[in-house]
């Protein structure tokens, strides 16, 4: 065989025990850091901090799904937050509306965002570049004009009202402030790691070769409409599990859970983390939420706070703060750059 | 275009990093201790669109504290109001309601949230049982239906239903003397548009039975342009107009209705035309509008309502608001409770706050009650008149008549399946 | 007898279709008995070219700006706020309605120029991720300063005594001659606009900087300049568009955002980067909200957003969109 074969298949195997390696480590890291955070309400008796999580889970889990599309398949969409709050609305109206335990409806919400999203998405992912973002976000405009205009289901510019039911399923009380905490880090812990195993699988790499060359991997044989569709749907969900959490949150769902702010705070998120890396997202979602904590606490005028930093992270760092964490680390340690 | 990746940092540096950042941030969560002082959180909309209702909720607020605290506090407490803009995101109020309770120690909420924040802090009190009163939000349902009834929750605003009550007798009274029968209605698509729309043409039909709406529109809440919609009232050519519009979209209708002479047309009613911000706002006011009262220091016409409309202007420069009155009455409440239950605790105070009727510049009779069964506020001065562009703006104005609001507002609760 | 019998009996006899009481999501009695009424489409087309036109001038900035500088600008909102409040406060100051529009839309040229030149240039080429987010920090930056100098109530600038007249007939539809003027400035810039750039040099210079920006500056033509003098026309048409509604509408911090919205809508159904297409586009949504109130009351924005999804699906690029290269 050439030399280039006995170099490829070299590094084959040392690629699948690595991978083995790192899944294992994956698993053992999101256990620890769920004990770090289950046993949290033990150490501090802030309510505040635990609701600060919550919050937390719910945009870390949006954001993190938004940079499986945007930094890991290169698909730019501004219209995500449509799923945040279909997640919402549907958990909140089935357990509003029918006398379901939460876990049916938890699974029931899941499976009515596979739907629409793979309606959405089968229209949405053969568009390019900007015309997907631009469909995206018409599709997110039309779903909030429909849930305030069919008041009777919806409530309208009220949303649900009446909090929402929480009986108490397999002795977790949702009622309860701690077990909705716990129940938030677990959703928030399963769901990174589920979202990282996605993003090292085969497929990961798959979408990230769609990312650098679209017209190259379908060349080779992949069936790009397929994939980007598979990884909307996927990342739909795991927004609507963030929608999920927040309506358990306020007990309540708000158009404004549906409305493009939600998605230009997920960007935002992205943008102040990093796309680069995995967990750039959850750290660009503790940044702005304490950003915006901190500011609405000191002055009125949170839209120019914002838009400045914004503005430094955008044309001053031109990176988020996990990419500049990554690059000066990698600095330090003097290794060339990885392509992946 | 290809992307380069860095190596990763070792996961390890990362969680530790998130660690040590969440520690460091951990301080500002822990709760304060209790002072002399009693904190009051105030979760409302100081920035966006409606950033005039939280400013001048505040200002009411804190004309009223001042008061209180020099007379000596809440049981003998001196009131500190913690103040926080919401932008106008119910999940926001609802963490900010949180927050001021959990975080800053705040013993009692002042909800000067809109309607749909409003509900949101409604059920933060349901979980946190502290004493909450909504004080702008106007929806009927918050304190009518039976389901949002919580006992540590009040209004102290004005209701949709009250005014359309109102509106509707007046406006039906109008009609039969002009012989206005062909009406159309235009107001904001959403659930205070929609609602308000609705009573008052129930009630409008109720007194003069051969109106008759011939036409409606809805224009999005905060549309720009209202060309469609001036037109299409046009074509129908009613005799009368009914608009529930407020604010700047009010102002933005009657320049666009201006040019088209459509105030020469027909009789107009517009509910929130009687606002001081909409009356000195408006460079062509039309005459002859038939408003209801938000806020006029013309109307009650008392010199205590005078007088603090006076000391309000004196100290912001501006006039005040609809929100305005509604936050003094607040805090006038709160105070009477406190002196009688002599306790600044939310449960107290909300027993004595249940039925509680105090002296009040804004009511009907010199007086306004919290009423026990539903915890609403009744009693307030409504009335009708018709505007013109110089101060005092409405100087007539014929007071509703409450009697007919209670018989009129238990029918319709028991319609709307609520009692 | 049922509402919808009585709504037909009435139909049988009038010109004017009559509703019943309650909310009806479709009306299309209404829509189709207006169809049917000469008076009334007359009015309802007028109204729907006045919607269009003035959206046509904001829209057409932004769809300058996409064809030239390849970059989507989000903050158009801003241009047309500071053109309405720069107008406004000429107007308090001076009475002249004439130089509050030639403030409203000076004021936004050198704003559009210094934005541009500023910070806009430094985001060509990088993703749209990057242009959006510069953009719309920058919508926070001016919504707040706009709140900070001239206060968070809404405001209103008031028709010049001038425009206070009668409405005018014509051909049985009503038109207020104000809206004759707005009408004016629109079709004037749209002439000025299509003809500019294509017979005169200027047009062509930057028609070309357009396609190959790298060639244009290798003959030795300033493209920075070219790209900042069409950003700042861009913006200029916006403001002017923002003055000349001033007197009609009235003026809050954030009034930009639904204006935005609805340009945007108007550039991708009509193509990003063709004039004409913002033209058509804007006019097409001027009757679908004027038709569409008639017919669908409570849905008329639905209506919008559905008929883009639409465009993007059929024809990503528009009815008149050209292929970005």
């Amino acid at each position: 065989m050439t030399e280039l074969q006995a170099e490829q298949a070299a590094v084959v195997p040392q690629i699948e025990s690595r991978s083995q390696r790192s899944r294992y480590v994956d698993v053992l890291i999101a256990l620890a850091a769920f004990a770090v955070l289950a046993i949290l309400p033990m150490l501090t008796g802030s309510k505040a901090l635990l609701d600060f999580v919550i919050r937390c889970s719910a945009f870390g889990l949006f954001a993190t799904s938004l940079n499986l599309l945007v930094g890991y398949t290169g698909m730019v969409s501004f219209g995500h937050g449509m799923f945040f709050g279909l997640g919402a609305y549907g958990f909140g109206l089935i357990m509003q509306r029918t006398g379901l335990p939460v876990p049916v409806a938890f699974v029931g919400t899941l499976v009515i965002t596979t739907v629409i999203a793979a309606v959405i998405g089968a229209i949405c992912v053969r568009l390019k570049e900007i015309y997907f973002a631009f469909v995206t976000l018409a599709f997110q405009m039309l779903i909030h004009s429909t849930i305030l205009s069919w008041v009777s289901l919806t409530g309208g510019d009220q949303g649900l009202r009446g909090g929402i039911p929480r009986p108490a399923f397999f002795g977790i009380d949702l009622s309860n402030h701690v077990h909705l905490y716990i129940a938030s880090c677990a959703l928030l812990v399963i769901g990174l790691l589920l979202m990282r195993q996605i993003a090292q699988s085969p497929f990961g790499y798959t979408l990230r070769m769609i990312r650098d060359n679209a017209n190259r991997a379908s060349f080779i044989g992949i069936d790009v409409w397929r994939a980007k569709l598979t990884i909307f749907v996927l990342a739909a969900l795991f927004a609507s599990t963030g929608g999920i959490i927040m309506a358990l949150f306020v007990s309540g769902a708000y158009p404004e859970f549906a409305y493009w702010t939600i998605s230009g705070e997920g960007i935002f998120i992205n943008m102040l983390g990093g796309v680069t890396t995995f967990l750039g997202p959850m750290v660009g979602t503790v940044l702005l939420l304490i950003l915006n904590d901190t500011v609405t606490r000191l002055t009125d005028y949170y839209g120019i706070v914002l838009g400045i930093v914004i503005l430094f992270f955008a044309i001053g760092l031109r990176k988020g703060l996990m990419d500049f964490v990554v690059e000066w680390y990698a600095q330090r340690r003097g290794s060339p750059g990885e392509r992946g | 275009m290809t992307r380069t990746r860095k190596p990763g940092v070792s996961r390890r540096a990362t969680l530790a990093m998130m660690g040590a950042g969440a520690v460091t941030f951990a301080t500002p969560w822990v709760a304060r201790a209790q002072a002399k002082t009693i904190k009051i959180g105030m979760p409302t909309i100081l920035s966006g669109r409606v950033a005039q209702l939280g400013t001048s909720s505040r200002n009411a607020v804190m004309l009223e504290v001042e008061k209180v605290n020099a007379a000596g506090g809440l049981a003998g407490r001196q009131i500190e109001m913690v103040i926080r803009d919401s932008k106008g995101q119910p999940q926001e109020a609802a963490r900010v309601a949180r927050e001021l309770v959990n975080t800053d120690g705040c013993e009692l909420l002042i909800d000067a949230e809109a309607s749909s924040g409003a509900f949101a802090v409604h059920e933060v009190a349901r979980d946190l049982g502290v004493l909450c009163i909504h004080t702008n939000s106007e929806t009927s349902a918050l304190t009518a239906d039976p389901k949002q009834h919580i006992p540590n929750a009040f209004r102290t605003a004005r209701q949709g239903v009250h005014d359309s009550i109102v509106g509707g007798s007046y406006a039906a009274a109008i009609s039969k003397g002009k012989g206005l029968k062909k009406w159309a209605t235009c107001a904001p698509d959403y659930a205070y548009g929609r609602d308000t729309t609705g009573e008052f043409v129930t009630y409008l039909k109720r007194f003069a039975p051969d109106v008759e709406i011939i036409s409606e529109s809805w224009p999005k809440l905060f549309q720009p342009d209202y060309t469609e919609v001036v037109t299409k009232i046009l074509q129908a050519k009613p005799q009368a107009l009914y608009s529930c519009l407020w604010g700047g979209d009010l102002t933005s209708y009657i320049d666009q209705a201006n040019i088209y002479a459509l105030f020469n047309q027909m009789e107009v009613f517009a509910v929130n035309m009687a606002d001081y911000t909409a009356l000195t706002v408006v460079k062509n006011l039309p005459k002859g509008i038939h408003s209801g009262n938000r806020y006029i220091k013309t109307y009650p016409a008392t010199a205590e309502n005078a007088a603090w409309g006076d000391a309000y202007k004196a100290k912001y420069n501006e006039y005040p608001t609809n929100w305005s009155w509604e936050n003094a009455t607040a805090i006038m409440l709160l105070a009477e409770a406190s002196k009688k239950a002599n306790s600044a605790d939310g449960k107290k105070i909300a027993e004595a706050m249940r039925g509680l009727k105090i002296k009040s510049p804004f009511g009907a009779d010199g007086t306004v009650t919290m009423r026990a069964e539903d915890q609403t506020l009744v009693g307030y001065a409504i009335g009708w008149g018709t505007t013109i562009p110089q101060e005092p703006y409405v100087p007539q104005v014929q007071a509703g008549d409450w009697k007919t609001v209670f018989e009129l507002e238990a029918e319709w609760k028991k319609s709307k399946g609520y009692a | 007898m049922s509402c919808l019998h009585a709504h037909r009996m009435f139909f049988v006899r009038r010109l004017v279709p009559v509703r019943c009481n309650g909310n009806h999501p479709l009306d299309l009695d209404a829509l189709t008995g207006c169809l049917a009424s000469s008076a009334c489409l007359v009015t309802q087309t007028t109204s729907g070219f006045i919607i269009g036109m003035l959206l046509f001038l904001v829209a057409v900035g932004l769809t300058l700006i996409f064809g030239v500088l390849k970059v989507v600008n989000f903050s158009h909102g801003a241009f047309y706020m500071f053109g309405a409040y720069f107008a406004m406060t000429a107007y308090q100051y001076t009475g002249s309605f004439a130089l509050a529009m030639l403030c409203g839309a000076a004021g936004t040229a050198l704003l559009g120029l210094i934005f541009e030149r500023v910070f806009m240039s430094r985001v060509y080429g990088a993703d749209v991720l990057m242009q959006l987010l510069v953009c719309y920090a920058f919508v926070l930056i001016f919504d707040d300063v706009v709140r900070m100098i001239w206060g968070p109530e809404f405001k209103s600038m008031g028709m010049p005594a001038a425009f206070q007249v009668v409405p005018l007939f014509i051909a049985g539809g009503v038109v207020p001659p104000y809206y004759l003027l707005l009408i004016g400035v629109a079709l004037v810039a749209a002439v000025v606009l299509g003809l500019g750039l294509a017979r005169t040099k200027i047009g062509k210079v930057i028609r070309a900087a357009a396609h190959n920006p790298g060639m244009v500056s290798a003959l030795g033509i300033n493209t920075g300049l070219i790209y900042g003098g069409v950003f700042a026309l861009g913006g200029m048409l916006a403001g002017l568009a923002g003055a000349l509604a001033a007197p009609v509408r009235s003026l809050t911090p954030g009034m930009g955002f639904s204006v935005l919205i609805e340009s945007f809508i108007v550039t991708v159904i009509g193509g990003m980067g063709s004039i004409l297409g913002a033209l058509i586009g804007a006019i097409l949504i001027g009757m679908i909200r004027s038709f569409g109130s008639l017919g669908f009351p409570l849905f008329t924005e639905g209506l919008m957003y559905l008929f883009m999804v639409i465009v993007l699906v059929s024809r990503p690029t528009g009815l008149f969109g050209k292929e970005v290269a």
